[in-house]
């Protein structure tokens, strides 16, 4: 083999690592964006639900303990500046509450029940997103060079969805 | 304040030809009925073409991908295309559609659909039909595609045995939304005869679909019930025995009367059904269903010792079984449970189905890059 020939195999094989890093990079760093953009999403959700939640106080025919429980159940989730923990228990709460008040008071299917299906949707994109991001963070090529930055690796939002949204809107069966 | 929804423009890729009827294909047209209906503009990628008066969608909107090759995929035969050609035909629709979104259906089989979910830059939804776990095509996603599977912003499996499948094989996760049916269309006035009539629906010559288990059952219930009827109705030719009465492929309106005219209805596939569309539409008929014990099927009847299971199952396969199956039901009707079967079938209306699916949506383009987020409102 001559020096030229060896030195094309060598470029050939450089640029095929290369572009394989770059790839990753590329994968890597959708992960993450789509991490952070399903979080904001997931945010903005729980929180409509948690104001929705709030509005049932002003239901009329409303019973007095009801709209007690429900209104500082929305009021804790709606809180600022929880920690991550706080958050996830607060949210469960929420949803165990909603799972409890009789679906007759809140008229059937309404604004609320759409808001708590869309952010147990949400949720399950965010955490499929965070599932991803992970993975490809676990990477030995991604871990030796950095290729998730300084980034701080997402974590899974735990939460309890509660029942309309929780497997879905009850199509599947306790199996 | 409720804040004004923009329509959305949806571009919905299918990977099987329209020249052929399939669950897939159906579950296309039913979907893009549904959301011309609430107000959105869908538009489709298909191999083959569309029927003519399909009520569904207006022709302009679909597009077909060309001739499709038949290939074997998921134990039956698809047909498909992929290559260059439709590459190309791929990415110009998508330039030219300007979509909100692409729905892509069974995203990672080989055609255009996965030459789509490659080529789309908005965001992705995607339907997982397959609730096979050893499937070839999952094996080779785990390695070969993890780049495009990672394109897709939400999933949505059609059961909870197709979204285990997308769990463990694709290591994503999905959204569990069913197929839909046409509840209103089913659920008419039944029209019984004095002869118990068993009905069967699907293709005739696929050794999937169970015929023979049937045909060998059948038999055995006429000891007991010599004036059964067995009325079967599918695509395909095959031999079949005298007392078998044969209507062939028949239309919508001709299923949906059958349907009425029938005292039990059976599906014993043998393996590898996505999903029990054709259970959900017998039980809005009022039908009851002998199913053989699948995990899709099990999804939609419950457990067979389960108190309120919605039919009765059977071991995929054994005649006997299917007999002893198909002679309870006749012998000990059960309206409770026929009630309860049609009760369950009502949620599977597409007016429940496709809301989720738009929800779906909705959720995908809120947790999309900003271009795409402020389509989602106003």
């Amino acid at each position: 083999m001559s020096t030229v020939e060896i030195l094309t195999l060598v470029i050939i094989v450089a640029l095929t690592i290369g572009w394989r890093f770059t790839w990753l990079a590329t994968r890597v760093d959708r992960a993450n964006l789509r991490a952070e953009r399903s979080w904001a999403a997931l945010d903005a959700a729980l929180v409509r639900r948690a104001q929705r939640a709030q509005e049932l106080v002003l239901m009329p025919g409303i019973d007095p303990a009801t709209a007690l429980l429900v209104s500082a159940a929305a009021s804790a989730a709606l809180e600022p500046h929880l920690s991550r923990r706080d958050r996830e228990r607060a949210e469960s709460d929420l949803s165990h509450i909603l799972d409890a008040v009789d679906p007759m008071l809140l008229g059937g299917p309404g604004l609320l029940e759409s808001e708590r299906a869309r952010a147990s949707i949400c949720r399950r994109l965010h955490n499929d997103a965070v599932a991803t991001a992970l993975s490809l963070r676990r990477r030995y090529t991604v871990r030796i060079l950095q290729l998730a930055g300084r980034a701080e690796a997402p974590r899974p939002f735990e939460m309890a969805d509660g029942r309309p949204s929780g497997r879905e809107l009850g199509w599947a069966r306790d199996r | 304040m409720r804040t004004q929804r923009r329509s959305l423009r949806v571009g919905i890729v299918c990977p099987y030809s329209f020249d052929v009827p399939g669950g897939v294909q159906n579950h296309v047209l039913g979907l893009a009925r549904y959301l011309r209906q609430a107000g959105h503009r869908p538009f489709v990628l298909a191999p083959g073409a569309l029927g003519p008066a399909s009520e569904a969608l207006d022709s302009n909107d679909f597009t077909t991908a060309g001739a499709a090759m038949p290939v074997r995929y998921n134990g039956s035969v698809a047909r498909v295309n992929f290559g260059p050609l439709s590459a190309a035909r791929v990415r110009r629709w998508i330039h030219r559609g300007k979509f909100d979104l692409l729905h892509i259906h069974e995203p990672i089989t080989p055609s255009i659909s996965l030459l789509a979910l490659w080529t789309a830059e908005q965001p992705v939804v995607a339907t997982f039909h397959t609730a096979t776990p050893r499937s070839r095509s999952m094996q080779l996603a785990g390695g070969v595609l993890r780049g495009a599977i990672e394109k897709i912003d939400a999933g949505i499996a059609v059961s909870e045995s197709a979204r285990n499948v997308v769990v463990q094989h694709l290591g994503r996760d999905a959204v569990v939304v069913p197929n839909g049916i046409q509840f209103d269309d089913f659920a008419r006035r039944r029209h019984l005869s004095d002869h118990p009539r068993l009905v069967f629906l699907g293709r005739l010559d696929e050794p999937r679909k169970g015929l023979d288990v049937l045909l060998a059952a059948a038999p055995l219930i006429m000891e007991a019930r010599p004036d059964l009827e067995v009325v079967v109705a599918g695509q395909g030719s095959r031999e079949l025995p005298e007392w078998c009465r044969n209507r062939g492929m028949i239309s919508v309106e001709s299923k949906i009367a059958l349907l009425a005219s029938a005292d039990v209805f059976v599906a014993p596939h043998l393996a590898r059904e996505s999903f029990g569309i054709v259970l959900l539409e017998a039980m809005a008929s009022g039908v009851p269903v002998v199913a053989s014990e699948l995990a899709s099927f099990l999804d939609v009847l419950g457990l067979p010792q389960d108190e309120s299971r919605l039919g009765e199952v059977f071991t995929p396969g054994d005649p006997r079984a299917l007999a002893a199956a198909v002679l309870q039901v006749l012998q000990r009707p059960n309206p409770l449970r026929i009630a309860r079967a049609q009760q369950t079938a009502r949620r599977y209306d597409w007016s429940a189905v496709g809301a989720t699916v738009v929800a779906v949506y909705r959720a995908a383009l809120s947790a999309a890059p900003a271009q795409w987020a402020e389509r989602n409102i106003g």
